[in-house]
């Protein structure tokens, strides 16, 4: 009986497939996307060319998702968006100090121990995930950062990313944003 | 528990029941459509939250919608042996439509109203007996004289646990046409009466606007 209800819960709850946002949404999820990634872009070009700063990271690209994309949810929040990067960030370079010499280790811990305090601070976004795991897999400019990774990209890259999501997604008649501040 | 007395018997914790509608996938979705934006949520989440957000706010509007809260204390019940013009005279103090007959140990067994005098005397409404009086008085007095409560009274009587919330005892009132129900305690004992019209003047519906 335990194993049967083990196995059929791997069958989900709902019939049917998940519904599809209208054509509307799309337009503004890829105009959104575009102009707050390539922002980050620009202020990358313009400020940081040639430094050893990098001010994009793979992560931001998820964020894109949430935040111009489904700008209702609660993992697309201010809080979440800004805390979830930085307090990621400060976990992926803790453990990438005091554990590289076993990568598996420190790869894991680090998105793990994001998540969990994410969760302890209400700032869950999941590209925090990626941005703890970058941390630690992230090239040797990126170790060579040190804590400065928490700063740039993981707090400035989240900003400009949020000051877009404010500009933009505030023009729509059918989106606001945020829904919460903090 | 007595078995003279049928008591709506359901858990304490759906005493606070209020219908509440089942939602399909299909009503969801719809009411998503509405909502411009990406919705982070499925559907059987969405209906769990509404289940318990229901639930909540049915214990917030009618959590001390009681009928221990609502009901008529120091009611002087009537008793079995008694005659039918002594009940009637109890029944004209009282105020009361009706009035819970008791056992010797306070348990309830039925309750008297004023349609079991009507349907003793063979008639249907007030009237009717008032055209009847005008014939034949005697026979009505004759009746009441010869005729102890029991023998008159409706049993088992619907009665409801003094934890009763609202779902039990609008049950109870769909049960039967009375205006009132008395209210016992866990062994049926009675401890008051709970009158309709107090209980709709509870149920305030400008809470819910």
């Amino acid at each position: 009986m335990k194993i049967r209800e083990y196995f059929g819960k791997m069958s989900g709850t709902t019939r049917g497939s998940p519904p599809r946002v209208n054509n509307e949404e799309v337009v503004l999820s890829w105009i959104g996307a575009f102009l707050g990634i390539a922002a980050v872009a620009w202020v990358d070009h313009f400020f940081f060319e040639g430094t050893d700063l990098s001010l994009m990271i793979g992560s931001f690209g998820a964020s894109a998702v949430l935040v111009y994309g489904a700008v209702r949810s609660p993992l697309a929040q201010p809080r979440n968006l800004v805390g979830g990067h930085m307090l990621s960030a400060v976990v992926g370079v803790v453990c990438w100090k005091l554990l590289h010499q076993y990568p598996w280790l420190a790869e894991s811990v680090a998105v793990a121990t994001a998540i969990a305090l994410m969760h302890l601070t209400r700032t869950l976004h999941p590209p925090g995930g990626a941005t703890a795991l970058i941390a630690v897999t992230g090239s040797a400019a990126i170790h060579k950062l040190g804590f400065l990774y928490v700063l740039m990209p993981a707090t400035i890259g989240p900003l400009i990313l949020l000051a877009v999501a404010l500009l933009f997604n505030n023009l729509p008649a059918s989106r606001r944003y945020p829904e919460i501040w903090f | 528990m007595k078995e003279t007395t049928a008591t709506t018997d359901k858990p304490a914790q759906s005493s606070n029941e209020v219908p509440e509608m089942e939602l399909t996938d299909g009503d969801i979705l719809d009411a998503m459509q509405h909502i411009p934006g990406y919705l982070d949520i499925s559907t059987e989440d969405f209906r769990t939250i509404y289940h318990l957000a229901h639930h909540h706010a049915v214990g917030r509007l009618f959590g001390n919608l009681r009928a221990e809260n609502l009901m008529r204390t120091n009611v002087l019940p009537l008793h079995p042996d008694m005659y039918l013009d002594e009940a009637a005279k109890a029944l004209v103090r009282s105020g009361y439509k009706a009035l819970p007959v008791v056992d010797a140990d306070g348990a309830v067994i039925g309750i008297l109203t004023e349609n079991d005098f009507l349907r003793r005397l063979q008639v249907g409404t007030f009237l009717e007996l008032l055209l009847h009086m005008l014939d034949d008085s005697f026979e009505f007095q004759h009746r009441c004289h010869e005729t102890p409560v029991h023998k008159a009274m409706t049993a088992p009587a619907i009665t409801v646990r003094q934890e009763a919330g609202i779902g039990e005892i609008i049950h109870a009132f769909h049960l039967h046409e009375g205006r009132s129900l008395p209210v016992v305690d866990g062994g049926g004992k009675l401890l008051g009466l709970l009158l309709r019209k107090d209980f709709l003047k509870a149920y305030d519906m400008e809470a819910l606007r």
